[in-house]
């Protein structure tokens, strides 16, 4: 079944596969605390990361919600798409699509603090692996995107 | 189907310890009964059973498990600003009166304490990893004999880091007291992630058919092992100066690795330094908020530190390496170059918001020489 990104579903559709033993994710890895904000365009998403498991996503209604996560990543819609297709192509991010990637590549980066906390932005790097095990499961995702391509 | 070579073996070692197993038991058994009779069995006292400060404790398991942070109830999570004991009495024990001093100099809180300690130690336990099998070491194949020799050079350099690290930690951790065990314990598991880094970029080097390269000559490694001001300016020099600029280095290798391996090294190397600079940047912040001149001393040492880091940086062993993976080869190292600078304004930057979260502003004070790198 395809689930259109970016929308609820589809964050949930990635948290059932990431905390699923289908993929082998969490091995090795270890517990990650953090609550991650996603901005893609004007939909924003929170993700909670409790322990060994993706414990939560959330849709806000308001922007000013993303000053209670860790950090949150924005990207442009188009460059998200990117990124699940690639993961998709790749079965997880090619060495273009990483979450470090973009991070430094980007002018004003992807990983980004509402409440300019360097501490708690520092958990983007700190708990990197679990991140992008965690889009890399949408490699299992149908996507569709709003403009209705299948990735 | 029965495996023929192994069968052997395995009979072998399961009668081997079953030899060892029966030795074992008549021991037990002959010192148990022959020789009972002539032990002098003292009379019971018990009564270090009473010596407790705080008895009936029960620590909450978590989510993540039972945690060192998770044991700070009661008087064990008394955390006091001075620890004058001097011995390596666990904090919450009850004395031993006695006991000949240790000489511990660091005995002020705010000389090492971070409130993020006890949590970053368990993150580093359970994110360890192990370079001999975590690592994917058949996907490095053949590459150019430059671009061999550029990564070989660039590997050499990271060990020279990982050893810096390692001997930095263990010249100050026998100096800390028990009273701050969340500090001593976090940092050894960083030496020990300093080990691995060390592990890891030596085996890199020595596995595709190339060597180690040249030593750097190392002005900032000594500023960093010799530096005896104090842990605080240690760690200073430590984690700002010579770690955001390894952090940097892990971060652009992990994108442009050459293959799965070095993307994988790369890629656990950063997280594992993302946690020491946290440690880092969060003590630091405690130091300075709790000494009125802590600030103008860490300029101080800074406006050294800079010049001596920029001088390294024009080593040719530094960048040109870097030049060369990045652009491929030596014909690419024009363009290769152009990333390195970037690398370096990257790290300049990173420097001077990571100075601006505990307070300390140098935007205006910076050495030319690292000024000169921002792009």
């Amino acid at each position: 079944m395809s689930v259109i990104f970016p929308s609820l579903n589809w964050f949930e559709e990635l948290r059932n596969r990431f905390n699923s033993n289908q993929r082998d994710n969490q091995v090795g890895v270890g517990t990650c605390d953090a609550l991650v904000g996603v901005a893609c365009g004007e939909k924003l998403f929170t993700v909670q990361f409790e322990a060994f498991e993706c414990t939560n996503v959330m849709e806000l209604e308001d922007e000013s919600a993303l000053e209670n996560t860790d950090f949150y990543l924005e990207l442009h819609p188009n460059d998200w798409k990117d990124m699940i297709i690639n993961i998709k192509e790749n079965n997880g991010a090619g060495l273009s699509f990483t979450l470090n990637t973009l991070d430094l590549e980007l002018s004003d980066g992807l990983a980004k603090s509402w409440t300019e906390d360097q501490y708690r932005q520092d958990l983007f790097f700190r708990f990197n692996q679990t991140f992008q095990y965690f889009f890399d499961a949408s490699a299992d995702v149908e996507t569709v995107f709003e403009e209705m391509d299948i990735a | 189907m029965t495996n023929k070579d192994n069968e052997p073996q395995d009979s072998a070692r399961v009668r081997s310890r079953r030899r060892v197993n029966q030795r074992l038991r008549d021991a037990v058994s002959k010192e148990t009964s022959g020789d009972l009779k002539d032990v002098e069995i003292p009379p019971k006292k018990l009564d270090w059973m009473k010596r407790t400060y705080q008895w009936g404790v029960k620590a909450d398991v978590t989510d993540s498990g039972l945690t060192i942070g998770a044991l700070n109830v009661g008087i064990y999570g008394e955390i006091p600003d001075r620890w004058d004991d001097q011995s390596r009495m666990p904090r919450g024990a009850y004395p031993m009166p006695g006991v000949p001093p240790i000489g511990y100099s660091i005995s002020e809180k705010r000389d090492l304490w971070a409130d993020n300690a006890a949590d970053l130690y368990e993150e580093a336990i359970q994110r360890r990893w192990t370079p001999a099998t975590d690592i994917p070491w058949e996907a490095i194949g053949p590459l150019p004999d430059d671009v061999e020799a550029a990564v070989c050079q660039l590997c050499t350099m990271l060990c020279q880091h990982a050893n810096t690290e390692i001997e930095t930690l263990g010249t100050w951790l026998h100096q800390m007291s028990y009273g701050y065990h969340e500090v001593k314990l976090f940092l050894a598991t960083e030496m020990f992630d300093a080990a691995r880094h060390f592990e890891v970029f030596r085996k890199r080097a020595l596995s595709n058919g190339g060597g180690l390269g040249l030593e750097l000559k190392g002005d900032v490694k000594r500023m960093i092992i010799e530096s005896r001001g104090g842990w605080s300016e240690t760690a200073l020099l430590l984690y700002l100066l010579r770690g955001l600029f390894t952090f940097t280095i892990y971060r652009y290798g992990s994108i442009l690795a050459n293959n799965d391996a070095e993307k994988a090294i790369f890629e656990k190397s950063v997280q594992d330094k993302a946690r020491h600079l946290s440690y880092g940047l969060e003590h630091l912040r405690y130091a300075i908020t709790r000494q009125d001149d802590k600030d103008l001393v860490f300029n101080n040492l800074l406006g050294i530190g800079e010049r001596l880091v920029a001088r390294e940086c024009k080593e040719p062993i530094v960048l040109e390496p870097l030049a060369v993976i990045f652009g491929g080869g030596v014909e690419g190292a024009q363009s290769g170059m152009r990333t390195a600078q970037r690398l370096m304004s990257d790290y300049v930057n990173l420097y001077l918001s990571s100075l601006r979260s505990i307070g300390i502003d140098r935007s205006d004070s910076l050495s030319n020489d690292l000024k000169s790198y921002l792009l």
